[in-house]
């Protein structure tokens, strides 16, 4: 390519990207240029911008920083119900103009402007700014992490129709400098919506995300969010221990009837909101997977009723001499398991029962058991080898999640190796290694009825699994930057993601497609859990705050006072969804009233994203321990609260 | 470097590129090519640096570690540094020097050879799994497992400001108790009760371990005396029982000298030293209470029933490292501890004739053998010098090793059993403390005769004990404990020129006032002329005593009301006596006027709210460290007067 016709193929390539066909043809003709270049035409977006500099009318530095200060004093005159939505244009103009005076080589000018406005921008955005302060010159751009999301996607900003046009007049008064109109053009999207614009607490509630706030429309698709009808599952009859109970007092069996039939009276009610069961496929339950679910019903029915007055026990495992090698942990649903991921790529099991661990016989002896008896399960296991503890290896790099399937034979693991990883329960060995991520994987969970797993990690997709397919089911890309965690709905067909971009979303399982996108997070959510009745979700961040959405409207809810001083890695619902409880590395544990939060909300319907100032009232007491940093919590099916924790030693 | 660059960042400095440069063997490395190293390796390391927090935050840690950075190289597919371990965190030292700063880790040089022959280190304990409950209905039980309810500076908080405690009843965050009771109905009752005081109430469950606990203390199940020392010595949650634990334990002191009754000092002294080595107890409050009765632990004139046979040498000796744990810890510059701890202990020891200018030589004259500071009391008080360190010991007790050779001499040629033991014990202590600080102070040459002439009886004796120790090279200087040197104007001067203009600042007025008062105590049966002499004869020996001191003064109680041992009355009316001691027989006529309202502040304790705080707790804590003292010699004179 001769250097005399690269500004011109630049300027065609221009023209061609703006879709001005005529001029183009007239550009060809008198500038001779052959088809071969012309085919060839694609310049990468950087150089473009180098080789028009020449020409760029906008390349003024000084303009810049002028076009900035009349922006910002504009945002600040303007009547209030306005001012808040027009300020978040000022991150969004002030980022790109950064970038843009990078990339027209002024460097010294760049690092001024960053100097002089920095500072001023909100809180949140000071780590961004912090990374996008490295950039500085040219060739950085290029492989920048962030300053290629901001260069390759809109910056989404939601506007009410009256303050758009304020926007669109002082835009117009602006014409001699057309630095800001072109930035709006070019990286900017606006969202107008109609009615009345919004007051700073709501603005603030939403605002966050790396690229800005969702828009409307992202979250139109309805959601289908109420709980699966349950399958009828025999209650067994109850074991000797009850039975006994039962001779001792002739009236207990009664109420206890009466309190089952009250599980099972809710249950089969067909919830409005819930998908038919048959929208994806789930796993036929097999023989053991009815006891366990009815000795599930049979726990749940002796559950302690939970609320701000009767709190819950919190029963508190520390690992010892465990230093800060370990990093998370799962106990499974009925409680008597606890596994712990460790920085040294192992895992270990625990009991938390009498019962010891059991491996498998050798496949020489299961040959001699007759697989038609009843106990085959028990006889298959071996006798003598138990342990309290088992150790499982295979990774080969820190584990960052374990996960014990819903009838815990199973247990999954991800790991920085960027594999996930399926072990037995019963021979304690590694059954599968999924390959699919292409970088660590940062967390894993189960469908809540088995067979399905989804994981997310540092590729930035998510990743839906079928444990009989070595292969993802679906992929869901969207995020811009890593998934840190993932949540399977309770009712098995959705799957919410939180993100290093600072949002939520919430993929359909069955399409694949992203049906909510949730801003709001002014830090990167590390956990999310949903609340028992598939409505709310929960969501964590390294900042220490924790928000609940309303998947319904995909708006949030309440964002729960940031008492948290350092980042919250594990969130749960007490086992009737009235507690919400959160673990976090300042060794807090804090209970929240739960259905505190949602009664406002409903009462609240009309203004639903009004945060309440009466935040404090929400929390209802907060338990420290040892500098132990919470890794996991979980309720168990009698309510009871287990955390997890590793001793960090006396500080 | 603009303020705005440390927000945003540092980076590598032209220089540091071409030392990096120097170091491999690049020697001129141009200034345009640095410059561009240093930016491009900045912005390398920033880019590396972020990506290996994403590795810290999903290792939910805190803390960047080196394997984070491995790992973040790993994934821009570069090569991890191997070699690189780190045991915990990285302590970068500083150093400084010619105009240059310097940040830099240090490397030992580590000698193989020592490695391959010692033995292999031992292999780190497995992580185990240890359960606890956190929280039981909602309330967090206080076990050793969970922090502490009330961390020490909220306590500390509280007792300065008790204002504080009831600014927020509802004390969600730190103590997970449930809001309900008082708290709750103070809360509805909307701040109608201005004045209210912070409630001191125990919990049924709290009652229960305190009657557990001190039963379990002084009770006569060793095991079970071990499990409550233990709970004491461990339990995080125990600072709300803690005024009731000092309570218990100064009272129990109180009856228990009283009684002469060894092993239940015992017990109470060993429950001090648990409370001691509670690391969550905020303890300065009730200093107070415990440091007169660990005080009277080690002076007391007698402890036990058969002095003779049983050994409450062994109960001194362990008060008296008590009372140096005491100091160590709790010694500041304000309080004085050390140093109040350290008169106490002077004044015991102190020479009669050095009393000579304050009460008079006639009454030396009169003072009878059996008057002088007991034995027992000389024992403890050189016992209690002795722990807080050879300095003390240079200062307070060598000087006076010839009074005290006296005294020794003086009891192993009489008659009584009980005197010969002690003196024997007396003066072996003495050698055993005074050996290695004469064996730093002198020069080799030991002569008996020198010895004799300056240290008196005991001078030979310590000769030995000094020549012995320098031929076992081991001997070593004693107790090489470096406790800090204490003030050492001699306690008995008072300088009539000090006026202090703040009572915190000069301790020592009052406190030679206190050695006036004491001292006099001991002389019972001398007459004077001006005392109101009640009628009683037998109460009158003692009412002697306390009249003697207040020329002027009316006594506000009659002389039997000074005979109620136990009530806290006697200590008032002493602590008054002393302040008119002050007034008259102090040497300068125009005392300054603080020195009065200092004295006089303690007894009266809530009386007197005027003195600066500082000064309060002062005086507060010196004069119950001699009102107790005066109490015990109080109550060892009544005792005699009963008998």
């Amino acid at each position: 390519m001769g250097d005399k016709s690269t500004p011109l193929l630049a300027v065609l390539q221009l023209l061609r990207k703006y879709d001005l066909k005529g001029t183009e043809e007239i550009l060809r003709k008198e500038a001779n240029l052959g088809d071969a270049e012309y085919e060839n035409l694609d310049l990468p977006e950087v150089e473009l911008a180098s080789i028009l500099t020449a020409h760029h009318t906008e390349s003024d530095p000084y303009s810049y920083e002028f076009a900035y200060e009349s922006l910002k004093k504009f945002v600040e005159n303007s009547l209030d119900i306005y001012k808040y939505e027009l300020s978040t244009f000022l991150y969004p103009v002030f980022v790109h103009m950064y970038l843009i005076l990078i990339l027209y080589d002024h460097n010294e000018h760049a690092s001024k402007f960053l100097e002089k406005f920095g500072p001023e921008q909100e809180d949140y955005y000071q780590d961004d700014l912090k990374r996008l302060a490295m950039v500085e010159n040219k060739e950085q751009i290029k492989g920048n992490e962030l300053a290629e999301i901001y260069n390759s996607n809109k910056f989404q900003v939601q506007l009410s129709r009256d303050a758009s046009t304020q926007l669109k007049r002082y835009l117009h008064e602006q014409k001699s400098s057309p630095v800001i109109i072109n930035i709006i053009n070019n990286h900017i999207q606006i969202d107008i919506h109609d009615g009345p614009g919004r007051t700073q607490a709501q603005v603030k509630a939403t605002i966050g995300g790396l690229l800005g706030e969702a828009s409307r429309n992202d979250n139109r698709a309805k959601v289908y969010y109420g709980l699966l009808k349950e399958p009828d599952i025999q209650v067994l009859p109850p074991p000797v221990e009850d039975e006994e109970e039962a001779e001792e007092t002739p009236d207990k069996p009664k109420k206890k009837k009466a309190k089952k039939d009250n599980i099972f009276m809710k249950k089969p009610k067909s919830d409005p909101n819930a998908p038919p069961n048959d929208r994806i496929p789930l796993p036929e339950l097999k023989e053991t997977d009815k006891i366990e679910k009815g000795k599930a019903l049979r726990e749940a029915s002796k559950r302690v009723q939970l609320g701000p007055d009767s709190l819950p026990s919190i029963c508190f495992y520390t690992l010892l001499n465990s230093g800060q090698t370990a990093i998370c942990a799962d106990i499974c649903d009925d409680s008597t398991l606890l596994a712990v991921g460790f920085n040294n790529s192992s895992i270990k099991v625990w009991t938390l029962t009498t019962n010891r661990l059991r491996g498998m016989k050798s496949a020489e002896k299961l040959q001699d058991i007759d697989r038609e008896a009843g106990d085959v399960l028990v006889r298959m296991m071996e006798e003598k080898d138990r342990d309290t503890c088992r150790t499982l290896f295979g990774h080969s790099g820190p584990v960052y999640k374990v996960a014990f399937d819903p009838f815990k034979t199973m247990l999954l693991s991800c790991s920085e190796d960027s594999t996930i990883r399926l072990w037995s329960l019963q021979c304690w060995t590694c059954l599968v290694v999924y390959r699919g991520h292409v970088w660590p994987v940062w967390d894993v969970r189960w469908s809540p009825y088995g067979h399905y797993f989804a994981s997310g990690g540092h590729d930035r997709t998510a990743r839906l699994w079928a444990t009989d397919h070595h292969q993802p089911l679906r992929i869901f890309a969207g995020h811009h930057s890593d998934v840190d965690c993932i949540q399977f709905h309770p009712n098995s067909n959705y799957i919410a993601t939180g993100s290093s971009d600072r949002t939520v979303r919430v993929w359909d399982c069955l399409t694949g497609s992203q049906v909510r996108i949730m801003t709001g997070h002014k830090s990167t959510p590390f956990t999310l859990a949903f609340s028992t009745c598939g409505r709310w979700l929960a969501s964590g961040a390294g900042n220490g705050e924790t928000i609940v959405w309303d998947i319904s409207t995909g708006l949030p809810t309440a964002t729960l006072p940031p008492m948290h001083v350092a980042p919250v890695h594990a969130l749960a619902f007490s086992r009737d969804g009235t507690i919400l409880c959160s673990g976090s590395l300042d060794s807090t544990i804090k209970l929240w009233d739960f259905s505190l939060i949602t009664d406002e909300s409903t009462t609240e319907e009309a203004g639903a994203n009004n945060i309440t100032q009466k935040e404090e009232k929400f929390l209802l007491r907060s338990f420290a321990t040892k500098n132990s940093p919470i890794k996991n919590l979980h309720f168990t099916r009698r309510n009871l609260l287990l955390a997890v924790g590793s001793y960090e030693g006396s500080s | 470097m603009s303020d705005a660059e440390l927000v945003y960042g540092s980076s590598f400095t032209v220089d540091s590129m071409k030392v990096i440069a120097e170091s491999v063997g690049i020697g001129s490395l141009g200034d345009d090519a640095a410059k561009e190293l240093a930016d491009d390796v900045t912005y390398r390391l920033k880019v590396i640096v972020q990506d290996a927090m994403k590795f810290m935050h999903h290792s939910k840690r805190q803390k960047l570690s080196i394997t984070d950075i491995d790992h973040a190289l790993k994934v821009k597919n570069i090569e991890p540094q191997y070699g690189f371990i780190q045991p915990d965190s990285l302590p970068f030292r500083f150093a400084s020097g010619g105009g240059r700063e310097l940040h830099f880790v240090e490397e030992k040089e580590i000698d193989l050879s020592e490695i391959l022959s010692a033995p292999p280190p031992k292999i780190p304990l497995d992580v185990s799994l240890r359960a606890h409950w956190l929280s039981v209905d909602g309330v967090q039980p206080t076990v050793p497992e969970n922090p502490p309810p009330l961390s020490k500076e909220s306590q500390k908080l509280e007792s300065v400001d008790p204002i504080t405690k009831l600014s927020k009843p509802a004390t969600k965050d730190a103590v997970g108790k449930p809001v309900c009771g008082k708290a709750a109905r103070l809360k509805a009752s909307e701040s109608v009760h201005v004045k209210q005081l912070a409630t001191h109430e125990l919990s049924v469950e709290q009652q229960l371990y305190y009657k557990e606990i001190t039963e379990a203390c002084v009770g006569s199940d060793e095991g079970r005396r071990a499990e409550a020392l233990q709970s004491l010595a461990c339990d995080p949650g125990l600072h709300e029982m803690l005024p009731r634990m000092c309570t218990f334990i100064s009272e129990g002191v109180k009856v228990n000298v009283v009684q002469n009754n060894l092993a239940l000092l015992i017990y109470l002294m060993r429950m001090v030293k648990a409370i001691l080595d509670n690391q969550s107890l905020y303890l300065e409050k009730y200093l107070h209470e415990l440091i007169p009765s660990v005080s009277t632990c080690i002076v007391s004139r007698q402890l036990c029933v058969r002095p003779e046979v049983d050994n409450h040498w062994a109960l001194r000796d362990f008060a008296a490292r008590l009372m140096a744990q005491i100091c160590k810890t709790f010694n500041t510059s304000t309080n004085n501890l050390q140093t109040r701890v350290t008169r106490l202990f002077a004044k015991a020891l102190q020479c009669p004739s050095q009393t000579n200018n304050e009460s008079g030589p006639s009454m030396v004259a009169s003072m009878k053998e059996s008057e002088k500071t007991p034995l027992a009391s000389l024992y403890g008080a050189v016992q209690g010098l002795a722990e807080l360190g050879p300095e003390v010991i240079k200062v307070f007790i060598l000087p006076r090793v010839r009074w005290l050779g006296e005294r020794v001499e003086g009891a192993l040629s009489g008659i009584g059993g009980a005197d010969r033991l002690a003196a024997g014990n007396l003066k072996h202590q003495l050698l055993k403390v005074l050996a290695p600080v004469v064996r730093q102070l002198r020069q080799p040459p030991d002569l008996p005769e020198d010895y004799k002439r300056e240290y008196g009886y005991l001078g030979p004796s310590l000769q030995q004990m000094v020549s012995k120790q320098r031929a076992s090279p081991a001997g070593g200087s004693g107790s090489g404990g470096a406790v800090a040197v204490v003030a050492c104007t001699p306690p008995l001067l008072p300088s009539p020129s000090a006026a202090p203009p703040a009572p915190a600042a000069q301790p020592a007025p009052a406190k030679t006032i206190e050695s006036v008062a004491s001292r006099n105590m001991v002389i019972t049966a001398s007459p004077t002329p001006q005392s109101p002499a009640p009628s009683t004869p037998p109460p009158q020996k003692f009412v002697i005593v306390a009249s003697q001191q207040k020329p002027q003064q009316t006594q506000p109680a009659s002389g039997a009301g000074h005979i109620v041992v136990h009530s806290s009355q006697p200590a008032i009316v002493r602590s008054q006596n002393v302040q008119s001691v002050v007034v008259t027989s102090g040497p300068a006529g125009a005392q300054p006027p603080q020195k009065v309202v200092v004295v006089g502040v303690h007894p009266s304790h809530q009386a007197l709210p005027a003195a600066s705080s500082a000064g309060v707790s002062q005086v507060t804590m010196s004069l119950a460290v001699s009102s107790s003292l005066k109490r015990l010699r109080y109550i060892i004179h009544s005792r005699r007067c009963f008998l």
